[in-house]
């Protein structure tokens, strides 16, 4: 964990507020655009945020928070309770949605998904590369960083209103996108499944605020060896791996709690996980919130 | 001989207030009708509230509420929704509410030693809107309870000041007591360790939402 101060909060469009967090203990860790922070609230819950600021600037993150109109407490805390001058934990930067090298790029943002996006547009354009963004929002009002991404990228930003014009033709633009391009999609979940829908797997990249709705099998008991402390935990039907970790006395970090943000990572060195995140667990690795296993036993880096 | 207490007298109403005295104006002054920015704010760092409700014949019930700061949601300034959490399943509250739908709140939080009364009337509700702000660790509640704001006050701090509630000495109150196990068995006159019945407890203590 890094100590912050949150240095700023200004609002950046109807219901979205831009924070500023200032590293107390110097240099805040390096990130590169499509990373995103937990930030730990007073209220003890935690929440996932795409960085959206300047990487070359060591000394502060900056986040931008839509206020949910049904928050179960984390956006509804920042914007009505949270005051500047607070301390504030976060993460080290982490990131499920880098930028890959390509020759040219699609950006696809929809509403706050554009805090992630933001920034890799800024990357891509200075690393030479095609680039284009399709910012997607409901008003004009409501769209953060529009007007500044417009004026420094002028025609290779296209903003829509879905008041005004509906959703945009995804397939069309499929159609007239360049073999080669890489697509990186940020937003709601319509949003997700239209592009995932008419662009091809291997060149789309997505990252979502909220887990895909999935039906799993029903779940099953399961053992777990951590291969460093020797101990060995039963896992019931109707726990995660993480809560059994914890009451075992084997905590591990945790944000989302629900297969989104990364941060109960595990290393699996034995028997075959149930990988049920929407994050894409790299080989070895599994999220211990929701996924469980297909094997009867898992041993683990713990 | 009789205890005293039996036949303990009876203080009517109006010696109490004449022995108590008048509250000064400030103190009516402060019950409002609203939830304003400073409950609103109380209520989204408390954790932890007592829920009281009676039947229609005045038999009264007081249950403890808690989960994270801001569990309970101010949906406006009159409206409050409370997640109905897995408990003991007896639902009294609900049950008296069917009856009687008077309710009162008093909400803590940890090391302030004021609290805040909410007393309103209730029902409860599987609205998916309000559950939806109610979702932990991948569950919603099945129900939860709305409150209408009726009255809303800050109560002074002299209980809790007097009951040092706050201060981290104070928890070595809890050495002088029995476990909940002990007091199970000796209270249903159980065959069995008390060890294993808190042990059992404590499973059930694993599965909070």
């Amino acid at each position: 964990m890094q100590q912050t101060v949150l240095d700023r909060a200004d609002p950046l469009a109807d219901d979205v507020l831009s924070l500023e967090l200032r590293g107390a203990d110097g240099p805040l860790a390096p990130w590169e655009p499509g990373a995103h922070i937990d930030l730990a609230l007073p209220n003890w819950l935690t929440r996932q945020f795409s960085l959206c600021g300047d990487p070359a600037d060591p000394e502060r993150y900056r986040v931008a928070v839509r206020h949910d109109p049904l928050s179960r407490g984390g956006s509804e805390y920042v914007h009505r309770f949270l005051r500047t001058g607070r301390p504030l934990e976060v993460s080290l930067p982490r990131n499920h949605f880098p930028l890959l090298p390509a020759p040219a790029y699609l950006f696809l943002a929809g509403g706050i998904g554009v805090t992630a996006v933001a920034p890799m547009l800024r990357a891509a354009v200075a690393a030479g590369a095609r680039a284009e963004l399709v910012y997607v929002g409901r008003s004009a009002s409501a769209m953060p960083f529009a007007d500044e991404l417009r004026a420094a990228y002028g025609e290779r930003v296209r903003t829509v209103v879905t008041a005004e014009e509906g959703r945009p033709d995804l397939a069309a633009l499929a159609a007239r996108t360049a073999p080669g391009t890489l697509v990186y999609c940020c937003g709601p979940a319509s949003m997700l499944a239209d592009a995932e829908a008419v662009f091809p797997a291997e060149r789309l990249r997505t990252e979502r605020f909220r887990p895909r709705e999935r039906e799993f099998a029903p779940a099953a008991p399961f053992e777990v060896a951590c291969a460093r402390s020797g101990r060995v935990v039963e896992v019931a039907a109707d726990e995660s791996l993480l809560d059994a970790l914890a009451y075992a006395g084997l905590p591990l970090p945790s944000g989302c709690r629900e297969g989104v943000c990364g941060s109960c990572e595990l290393a699996v060195l034995e028997g075959e996980p149930e990988h049920r995140d929407d994050v894409g667990a790299p080989a070895g690795r599994m999220y211990a919130c929701v996924s469980r296993a297909r094997s009867p036993r898992l041993v683990v880096d713990l | 001989m009789t205890p005293a207490h039996a036949t303990a007298r009876r203080v009517s109403p109006d010696e109490v207030r004449a022995r108590l005295g008048e509250p000064e104006p400030m103190t009516r002054a402060k019950v409002r009708d609203r939830v304003d920015a400073h409950a609103h704010r109380f209520i989204a760092h408390s954790p932890f509230l007592t829920l009281a409700t009676a039947d229609a014949r005045g038999r009264a019930d007081c249950s403890p509420r808690g989960d994270y700061p801001g569990f309970v949601k101010v949906l406006d300034a009159h409206t409050l929704a409370l997640p109905d959490r897995p408990g003991n399943r007896l639902a009294d509250s609900f049950r008296n509410l069917a009856e009687n739908d008077g309710v009162g709140l008093l909400f803590f939080v940890p090391g302030v030693r004021e609290t805040l009364r909410v007393n309103g009337r209730a029902h409860p509700t599987d609205e998916p809107d309000v559950l939806a702000r109610m979702r932990t660790e991948a569950r919603e509640p099945a129900l939860a309870l709305v409150v209408e704001v009726a009255e809303v006050y800050f109560h002074c701090g002299r209980a809790l000041i007097r009951s040092r509630l706050w201060d981290p000495a104070s928890q070595e109150l809890a050495a002088e007591l029995p476990s909940p196990g002990q007091v199970a068995v000796d209270q249903l006159g159980l065959d069995m360790d008390p060890a294993l019945v808190d042990q059992g407890l404590e499973t059930g203590y694993r599965k909070l939402f």
